[in-house]
């Protein structure tokens, strides 16, 4: 039984099919990688893995559950942890707050009553929490207002929010983008740190061609919704058909 | 089938109408991505000076010319260029909280201006209203809508042929995807964006001019419903396509003729569902069209581009003298409560006990959009269904006051539940507008029957009793509502504090990242529309008590309005901002009491232009003059050594 496995996923907006019979599968603490031109239907693969959007049709399993049925949060508790292309952080909270509130979902025990008879303990420090924020580097600007932080630490707060929860599964959209390269390259380190412990496999969609080749082991390739080539990164990029999605027809 | 066309053929003329105002509110929106709630009160200021310019002996043509053609238009300008332009890529609850601002503002100022009194027969504007022309299906068909069906025939040909045979049409219609795309391409969007206000306002003007002689008198209420049913024709058409929307309009006014000939007459169901049907529409329309539901969040293709919006400062901090603050507002509250209860003169008491009963129900909203970023514009109507679920348990059966009024507060909660529902699907402009049909459902229907809230004759609600201790005396209720607003702070303070409060602001940030970090978010919104319903309730009720009679007037959707500025205005990210609101609201309202009649106009339009401030200080004035005051106080203490030395 795979550890993540993906069969036969359609989905269609409108007339358009924005992914067309892909399947794909993982294993436990495997590092991944999802590439493809734009609009090439990754996003929408990873809003169908974490639930944001329903398939049409296909199948998915995780951990020995089918999966495709549930609702978002009920994947998320499974295991299931995602950062975002477009930044969505929680205004006006600060990075701690951002990973305590993410560590208290999964641990589960926040009560509205609790909260009413004054039992919330909600402003506890979390270890968890201070040593994900130190291995982050996100410890001095842990109690700033999260509109202030540059897009660099947006992310690793994304990461770290995703990361408090243990999931067994990352979806990373596009981690690079907005990053300049010395923090593309921070960013790599801290994924190949997290890879080395595999606790959790990674799914990575991500133009840095750089970024993939450190981290990642083995790529799948999408081109108009359909998965056009997979294997090891170095031999799918000498491969003929992903070149010409890239870069059109080469003679 | 001459029956049915009996009864449709009159919806037609109100049907024109709705298909103006759609139209209108279709364009701006769809290129300016600003929901424009003033649309309705720009219809009724032209119908007003219409009015006046008739009645003060003007020829029709002139009084046309500057209402319709000069003023009009002129206010379309105005609101773009002097508010809405700044707002386009604010947050939905700016950009919400300043159009319901204009809307309250505006028709209030327009009566301070030109008096508020009563205006019989509205003028007709081109054939005379008296002349029958023709009979269709035995219906008499009379000037005013033989004219109406006319102009709005030949407004919406012109404007058609405009949009897809010229220049200025084409970059219009270019609009629609995206402003600054179109300001890429070379084009300038401003220049087109202001004729496009231009247009709108003008078809506001006319459909006002149009609409007022199909009714007795001139009102603005006529007007804000007016502005519904063109939201739910606009709603028809998706909010993109210009023909449905028109077509949307002309059937939803067929519709209401045709439920009012058919539905017996005389019962609350046809008097009151017949003013809520443009809303029961749009309901139903959002709940089951899943692509309108998207459309309400406008984006265009390069919102990438805009600066994040200012973080939503809370409360003064991080100065360093917390300890004082809270020393001084403690002392304040202190001297407030004694005075209350000692010296200061009963209508004053009165007043003040209003005011906490109404910060009650404005804790509800600082719960639900301040700290969860939902937006509810049926809170009244909650805190009325608390006061009628406490008065008709006490009159009926006898049951004690404080039983009622948490009974009312569990009836609250209960609806609240279920207007939670469309919460879990819609979020943003499509959830205040069907909070708003909620609101005006149990105005029309709701609150009508004996059973509810006894339509005007309203109920009386008794004070309570608690053993051999009585609440009769205006001071010992003055502090048992103090007590009852000291627990609901309480329980709004300990959700803030504790995990629930996390999550919710966790949710106000984003609910894409809330729920893919294992967020149940429907339980929490259910469980967030509940409590602030019930807290509602309570403060509707122990208002209702004070009162002592109370009518579903006293908790009508207008209201909902109000106190949702209001709250905004003062303060909505804090405990404290709803009590200052509730005193603001009640303190304000006492003093405008003492001038003229026609001064009272002042408070809407105070509240109503305040609400541009929010846009600028998301913490609320209140908060805002605190921060300024504590920042001039740290400047003239950082200067004063350099003086000494």
């Amino acid at each position: 039984m795979a550890f993540l496995e993906v069969r036969g996923m359609v989905k269609r907006f409108g007339g358009i099919v924005a992914l067309d019979d892909v399947s794909i599968a993982l294993e436990q603490g495997e590092a991944v990688g999802l590439v493809g031109p734009n609009g090439a239907g990754k996003t929408t693969l990873f809003d169908c893995l974490n639930g944001v959007r329903r398939v049409d049709s296909g199948e998915v399993s995780f951990l020995g559950r089918r999966i495709e049925g549930l609702p978002v949060y009920k994947r998320a508790r499974l295991g299931i942890g995602r950062t975002f292309q477009r930044l969505e952080l929680f205004a006006g909270m600060s990075a701690r707050e951002h990973l305590m509130v993410a560590e208290r979902v999964h641990r589960g025990d926040g009560r509205l009553w609790k909260d009413l008879l004054g039992r919330g303990r909600a402003r506890e420090p979390v270890p968890r929490v201070e040593t994900l924020l130190h291995e982050l580097g996100l410890e001095e600007v842990a109690d700033d207002p999260i509109e202030s932080l540059s897009q660099g630490h947006g992310r690793r707060v994304e990461l770290g929010r995703a990361l408090v929860q243990e999931p067994h599964l990352l979806l990373l959209d596009e981690p690079s983008s907005g990053l300049d390269t010395r923090e593309t390259a921070d960013f790599a380190t801290i994924l190949i740190k997290l890879r080395d412990r595999r606790e959790t496999a990674m799914l990575l969609v991500e133009h840095d061609i750089d970024l993939v080749r450190r981290v990642i082991e083995r790529i799948y390739v999408l081109d108009f919704g359909k998965l056009i080539a997979s294997g090891p990164v170095d031999e799918v990029f000498a491969d003929k058909a992903v070149r010409r999605a890239y870069l059109g027809d080469v003679k | 089938m001459t029956r049915f066309l009996s009864y449709a053929i009159p919806g037609l003329p109100y049907g024109c109408v709705f298909a103006l105002m759609a139209v209108g509110l279709v364009i701006t929106y769809q290129t300016s991505g600003v929901f424009n709630l003033a649309y309705g009160a720009q219809a009724y200021a032209s119908a007003l000076i219409y009015y006046v310019g008739v009645h003060a002996g003007w020829p029709h043509w002139a009084a046309f010319l500057v209402a319709v053609v000069v003023v009009a238009p002129l206010m379309g300008l105005a609101m773009d260029r002097c508010l809405y332009r700044f707002i386009r890529s604010a947050p939905v609850l700016v950009k919400l909280v300043s159009a319901l601002g204009m809307m309250i503002a505006i028709p209030s100022a327009l009566q301070l201006i030109f008096g508020s009194q009563e205006r019989l027969a509205p003028p007709s504007l081109w054939l005379p209203p008296t002349s029958v022309y023709f009979h269709v299906a035995g219906d008499a068909i009379n000037g005013t809508e033989l004219s109406t069906v006319i102009v709005t025939l030949a407004v919406v040909l012109l404007l058609s042929l405009m949009l897809h045979f010229t220049q200025i049409g084409l970059r219009m219609r270019a609009m629609s995807e995206s402003p600054r795309m179109v300001q890429l391409a070379g084009i300038n969007s401003e220049l087109v964006g202001v004729a496009i206000w231009v247009l709108s306002g003008f078809l506001a003007g006319l459909a006002g001019v149009l609409l007022a002689p199909l009714f007795a008198d001139l009102q603005s209420l006529n007007f804000t419903e007016l502005l519904v049913s063109a939201i739910a024709a606009a709603a028809l058409g998706s909010l993109t396509s210009l023909p449905l929307a028109f077509w949307g309009g002309i059937g939803l006014g067929v519709l209401e003729e045709l439920l009012g000939g058919y539905l017996p007459s005389g019962s609350v169901l046809s008097s009151g569902l017949r003013p809520s049907l443009p809303f029961v529409v749009l309901l139903v329309l959002l709940l089951v069209m899943p692509g309108l539901r998207e459309r309400w969040f406008h984006d265009d293709p390069l919102a990438g581009c805009d600066p994040p919006p200012p973080p939503t400062a809370t409360t003064i901090g991080g100065y360093g003298f917390e300890g004082l603050m809270r020393t001084v507002r403690w002392s304040v509250l202190a001297v407030f409560f004694v005075s209350c209860v000692t010296w200061v003169p009963g209508n004053w008491t009165f007043t003040f006990t209003q005011g906490l009963a109404y910060s009650i129900i404005f804790l509800s909203i600082v719960l639900l959009t301040g700290m969860s970023g939902q937006i509810s514009l049926c809170q009244a109507s909650f805190a009325g269904v608390g006061a009628f679920t406490c008065a008709q348990l006490a009159n009926h059966f006898g049951t004690s006051v404080f039983l009622g009024i948490v009974a009312g507060a569990a009836v609250a909660a209960l609806l609240g539940v279920v207007v939670a529902l469309p919460a879990l699907r819609l979020g943003g402009l499509a959830l205040a507008l069907a909070t708003l049909a909620f609101g005006l459902l149990a105005d029309n229907v709701g609150f009508q029957f004996s059973w509810s809230g006894n339509g005007d004759s309203g109920v009386n609600v008794p004070r309570p009793q608690l053993g051999s201790l009585s609440f009769e005396s205006g001071k010992a209720f003055f502090v048992l509502t103090c007590v009852a607003l000291l627990v609901a702070s309480a329980v709004v303070l300990a959700i803030r504090r504790g995990t629930t409060g996390r999550e919710l602001a966790a949710m106000r940030g984003s609910e894409l990242a809330a729920n893919a970090i294992g967020m149940n978010l429907a339980k929490l919104k259910i469980a967030v529309f509940a409590v602030a319903a019930a807290l509602a309730g309570v403060g509707g009720a122990l208002y209702g008590s004070l009162q002592g009679t109370v009518s579903p007037n006293d908790f009508n959707s207008f209201l909902s309005l109000v106190f949702m500025v209001v709250v905004v205005t003062t303060g909505v990210y804090t405990v404290e901002g709803a009590i200052q609101a509730g005193m603001a609201y009640v303190v304000l309202y006492q003093v405008l009491d003492y001038l003229p009649s026609q001064w009272r106009n002042l408070f809407p339009i105070l509240f109503g232009f305040g609400a541009i401030t929010y846009a600028l200080h998301p913490e609320g004035v209140v908060e805002w003059q605190k921060r300024r005051v504590v920042e001039v106080f740290l400047a003239w203490r950082k200067r004063r050594p350099e003086a000494v030395a």
